[in-house]
């Protein structure tokens, strides 16, 4: 029987934010919302109040379901360990990345013992550890498990690599918390990284629910949490995969710490003259940039967009030395809020960097090589071109007037004319007002086209 | 290394696709396990797919002419990147013009390759050698 109302709660690192919904005719009504800084000692205690402000009264799951995410503790932490940087390093990031991961740190090749060392103080929550074929490199890959396996780390080891050495890996492995999936790349090229992907999801429930009152929430529920970034990576899924007209998509994440980029189209389309060198990316894929945001990272933003933000400065006559100032005042006061026109252009110029710089690292690129059979392109990474609409969701996109700041995204990278990055052309700008995509997220997996409609539908459009 | 494993491909901005083909079908019916990168491929994408397939050879196909300037490094990379041991085939129309074979063989060898072939050869004599030099280099 389908439920009258169901509730939908975000524990966020910040707030816990919640939802009370109605499902109507395949889709979901707003009924109620409601927001309370997040108890980071007892998740349990926000969790409830908003709870009971979604529906006074409401206790168990007889009174409406509750379906929820979290990304307290600063979300899922993982560390990737890849053989070489451009091949199971590299999937290994996407990998984690799907799975709803913040990476904190990369390594490839022989772990040195200053990389265990760093690995041991870095206390991830999860390793996920790559390398090599499916009968391919087994030397490396041995000894790096030997090293783990030695190490003083408390993380879960999550083995994704050579197939046939695992019992060995696993062996080495011993005493440690440790589990062996698929390999994410068994042939040189091939992405397999959704056996890992579910691997990740289980852990995260595993480590993420002991503690911090997160056990008591999942009992009162009787459901388990979801990473957030997973929720809304498969919410996109759905989008693309059953609204008509949304089969190639974007959606931006911006808020205080990270630029998330979500892109849902073919990664290459060939063409007679294009040849794709490099891994075959993914339909859908997400990638983290943890230097883009506007409060927590926003030293780091000013330091990696500094050209940039110089010249936006520059072309609206504001001083360099004010906004170093105001840079300087919302790192160290992260919620602190713009007052006046001068801070509102700062915010503005900054939400306009992380969306530009998100994209042109998300997107590939396009060179032209001049061989003596003639003139041919070749490609490299995701084809974005594609994408006729682009959604801007967190905090500052959410509420955003200025189609502007989204369409920096089909910004040209730079003006060499022989490699251009491959950045949607025209697309048309939305606002998921409300900010209601991690919360009808949550609701994807028992009801995808539901949440997958009601998403859409909730949608403005920017003007530009 | 992994005596099955081969990495195959054609070097620099060479689009010469079809040869590339019959090496793949070739050499994956005399036993190994291929790992064929196509065309245009870069040293770099030839020592990865070595690298992590963990190969006993890297067989290069250069037909355009320019096969010298592509060629040229890969020996010193493969060592920078563990791959001390590497077996390196190189064919094809390797250097534009008349050059003798003779001479277009010894630059080659002098860039570290082990073996050359000319445009033309028995494939059953180059699987032969494959699998005699690679039984040479697994000993210790």
């Amino acid at each position: 029987m389908t439920p009258s109302a169901l509730a939908s709660i975000d524990i966020g690192s910040t707030y816990t934010k919640g939802a009370l919904f109605a499902l109507e005719a395949g889709a979901f009504r707003l009924l109620s919302r409601a927001e309370t800084p997040t108890t980071a000692d007892n998740l349990a205690v926000g969790f409830g109040r908003v709870r009971e402000k979604l529906g006074p009264g409401g206790r168990g799951p007889e009174d409406f379901p509750v379906y929820l995410s979290s990304s307290a503790r600063g979300g899922l932490k993982i560390a990737a360990l890849g053989l070489t940087a451009d091949l199971t390093l590299s999937i290994a990031r996407m990998a984690a990345y799907s799975a709803g991961g913040k990476i904190v740190r990369t390594y490839s090749y022989e772990l040195a013992a200053d990389e265990i060392a760093g690995l041991e103080a870095l206390q991830p929550d999860i390793i996920l550890f790559t390398g090599g074929t499916d009968g391919g490199n087994s030397a490396v890959v041995l000894r790096n498990a030997e090293l783990l396996g030695r190490s003083s780390t408390a993380a879960f080891i999550l083995y994704a690599g050579n197939a046939k050495v695992r019992d060995r890996v696993l062996a080495l492995l011993d005493g440690k918390a440790a589990a062996a999936t698929d390999n994410v790349m068994p042939e040189v090229g091939t992405i397999q990284i959704e056996p890992a992907r579910e691997v990740i999801r289980k852990i995260f429930l595993k480590r993420i629910v002991d503690g911090k009152g997160l056990s008591t929430v999942v009992r009162e529920t009787g459901r388990d949490p979801w990473p957030t970034p997973l929720a809304v990576f498969e919410l996109v899924r759905r989008i693309g995969a059953s609204q008509p007209g949304w089969s190639d998509f974007g959606l931006v994440d911006m808020g205080g710490a990270t630029t998330d980029f979500y892109s849902h189209t073919e990664a290459f389309t060939g063409g007679d003259s294009v040849l794709l060198r490099g891994l075959h990316e993914p339909l859908l894929k997400r990638t983290v940039e943890g230097d883009l945001g506007l409060r927590v990272s926003a030293a780091a933003l000013w330091e990696s967009e500094r050209a940039y933000l110089t010249s936006r400065l520059a072309a609206a006559g504001r001083s360099i030395e004010d906004f170093d100032a105001y840079i300087h005042r919302v790192s160290a006061q992260p919620e602190s809020r713009p007052e006046g026109g001068a801070e509102r252009a700062y915010d503005e110029m900054m939400a306009a960097a992380c969306v530009r710089a998100a994209a042109l690292r998300h997107a590939g690129t396009l060179s032209r090589v001049y061989t003596p059979q003639g003139g041919f392109h070749v490609q490299r990474g995701k084809d974005l071109r594609r994408i006729t609409r682009l959604i801007g969701t967190g905090g500052y996109l959410s509420r955003t007037e200025n189609a502007a700041i989204l369409l920096e995204a089909c910004a040209p990278g730079q003006a060499d004319a022989d490699s251009q990055p491959l950045l949607p052309v025209s697309p048309a700008a939305y606002a998921d007002e409300g900010y209601l995509f991690p919360l009808l997220a949550n609701l994807a997996g028992d009801y995808p086209d539901a949440a997958a409609r009601t998403a859409v539908g909730g949608l403005r459009v920017l003007k530009g | 290394m992994n005596p099955q494993n081969i990495v195959l491909g054609v070097i620099g901005a060479d689009c010469h696709s079809v040869g590339n083909k019959i090496l793949d079908a070739y050499f994956s019916e005399a036993g190994f396990h291929v790992t064929n990168l196509g065309v245009m491929v870069s040293q770099e994408e030839f020592i990865d797919a070595a690298v992590e397939t963990d190969a006993a050879a890297i067989l290069v196909s250069s037909l355009y002419g320019h096969g010298e300037i592509d060629c040229e490094g890969l020996r010193a990379k493969c060592i920078e990147r563990g791959l001390d041991r590497i077996l390196l085939y190189v064919g094809g129309n390797l250097v534009v013009g008349k050059t003798p074979y003779e001479e277009v063989e010894k630059k080659f060898l002098d860039m570290g390759f082990n073996r050359v072939f000319r445009p033309q050869v028995d494939l059953a004599e180059v699987v032969k050698m494959l699998k005699a030099d690679i039984a040479a280099a697994s000993r210790p």
